[in-house]
């Protein structure tokens, strides 16, 4: 009986093996590839305005990223006992936080022939890394940690020279919540979203004085 | 029609096998993920570790995906606040003098050093480049010394190959040929690195005026540094050294790309961003 069980197991796992998502999906280097190339060649276009470029990736990046995730990592224990308010109001200010600080780099950014090479990858379960190098002037390691979400490897954390941006925002937002409270993490994250959006304005203001 | 049911039958029996190795895949991920983190926990050495894991939340998660049994998407539900991250906690006893520190040295990168590089970088980037890999050819025997002592015996090979291809084919030190034609990579070591690599901890974060972020360890990995600086064995005058010094950081500050204005607009609280951004570095570096 007990065979014919493992039997009907086999049986089924190769009837529906497309079930179990590790095996029907490419590897995450494969998968982060294909957007990361799609990244630098939007922004290699100069046909494109710097507003379009900055939508495109925009729209990559929100496909690419799991903002919830990097969320619920960033606040640790703060995320389970916060309030689904709460919580829902930390995504969204955390993710357009981080939105506004790369649009401001690829304002700044000017292409000298980096390039990105595919070191190395490894997948445990539904949890994966790719650890790549950006080859400019200076080799910098950058990783990304994914997980699987259906089909798809979703970016959860960016490992740049072995500092962890998710890690990184965890010391500091704990020691604010720590002295200010989950509220008082929501204005400070308010505030620093309006200067850099007055930044922003101030930089596109002058940027149309010059007739650029 | 008894085809059929036998049909219907073995499309449920799969939902309830997948869904119940979906359900093992979740176990025995949290399960092998527990050992990882207490491994990497005791890698850090002295930096207290806080590993935010509870045996209940096993239970949660388990419950979660019975919830949403026969879904693709069974790690939607995932708890991502535990597991494989942990907290760094830096020991940092003399916070109000750190910040005061820090609060200077900002004063002095904006109104002193960074306008000196931004006028030092009428100098085409090519010579600025040699200058850098001049002063990093004069470093040699500091990442030498501390791989010998680390016993990689091979990335202490290789800084000699850098040394003699560099001073003779990249005509002493302003080139690196090493790297371009013979792929030697700078092996990045130092006194602090060796430290920790034998298992001293990183004590309590310091802000030196001037030097910027540091720690006991890495303080102390300056000092033994500083003797192995050729410069130092270089009768010169005092400030003839200072000089040397100042020159050599002006040009890796006007080579780089404004990292730190970045961080300051970024940054929530700059001061614990640098602070927590330098320890996972340090780490980083010695468990290479």
């Amino acid at each position: 009986m007990k065979i014919r069980k493992y039997l009907m197991f086999i049986l089924m796992f190769a009837i529906f093996g497309w079930v179990n998502p590790a095996m029907a999906v490419p590897s995450p280097t494969a998968q982060l590839r294909v957007t990361l190339d799609k990244i630098v060649e939007v922004l290699r276009n100069k046909e494109l305005s710097q507003d379009a470029i900055l939508d495109q990736v925009n729209v990559m990046v929100r496909d690419k990223f799991d903002f919830e995730a990097m969320s619920q990592r960033t606040l640790g224990i703060h995320w389970r006992n916060a309030t689904p308010k709460q919580r829902a109001r930390f995504i969204e200010l955390f993710s357009q936080l981080l939105e506004d600080t790369y649009r401001i780099r690829i304002r700044n950014y000017t292409y000298q022939n980096e390039r990105v090479e595919y070191v190395g990858e490894t997948v445990q379960g539904t949890r994966g890394q790719v650890d790549t190098i950006v080859v400019a002037n200076k080799d910098i390691p950058v990783s990304y940690r994914v997980r699987l979400k259906g089909k798809e490897w979703l970016v959860y954390d960016v490992i740049v020279e072995e500092v962890s941006l998710v890690n990184n925002y965890r010391s500091s937002y704990n020691e604010i919540v720590r002295k200010e409270g989950f509220d008082g993490l929501l204005t400070r994250l308010e505030e620093k979203i309006r200067e850099l959006d007055a930044a922003k304005k101030a930089a596109k203001g002058s940027a149309k004085k010059q007739g650029v | 029609m008894r085809r059929f049911i036998v049909f219907a039958l073995l499309v449920m029996l799969t939902g309830l096998l997948t869904s119940g190795h979906a359900l093992a895949v979740e176990d025995s991920l949290s399960v092998t993920e527990d050992p990882a983190v207490e491994s990497s926990s005791a890698d850090l050495g002295e930096n207290s570790v806080v590993v935010e894991d509870s045996a209940g939340e096993l239970g949660e998660v388990e419950a979660a995906s019975d919830a949403i049994v026969g879904e693709e998407d069974f790690t939607d539900e995932e708890d991502f606040t535990n597991g494989d991250i942990e907290t760094l906690t830096v020991f940092d006893p003399i916070e109000p003098f750190n910040r005061g520190m820090f609060w200077f040295n900002d004063k002095l990168y904006f109104y002193l050093f960074k306008p000196i590089a931004r006028g030092y970088r009428v100098v085409p980037e090519p010579a600025r480049e040699s200058v850098s890999n001049f002063f990093s050819n004069l470093g040699t025997p500091v990442r030498f010394a501390n791989s010998l002592l680390q016993l990689k015996i091979g990335d202490a090979g290789s800084e000699l190959g850098r040394l003699i291809i560099n001073s003779t084919l990249g005509i002493g030190g302003l080139f690196d040929p090493a790297k371009a034609w013979f792929d030697l990579g700078r092996k990045e070591e130092d006194f602090g690195q060796t430290l920790g690599n034998y298992g001293v901890g990183s004590g309590f974060y310091i802000v030196w005026p001037l030097l910027g972020p540091s720690n006991t360890r890495d303080s102390v990995g300056m000092v033994g540094d500083f003797f192995l600086d050729p410069l130092h064995y270089i009768d010169m005058k005092p400030v003839e050294r200072v000089g040397l010094v100042g020159l050599d950081k002006e040009t890796d500050l006007s080579l780089d790309k404004d990292t730190y204005e970045g961080i300051k607009q970024d940054a929530l609280d700059p001061y614990l961003f640098v602070r927590n951004a330098y320890e996972q570095y340090r780490d980083g570096k010695i468990k290479k």
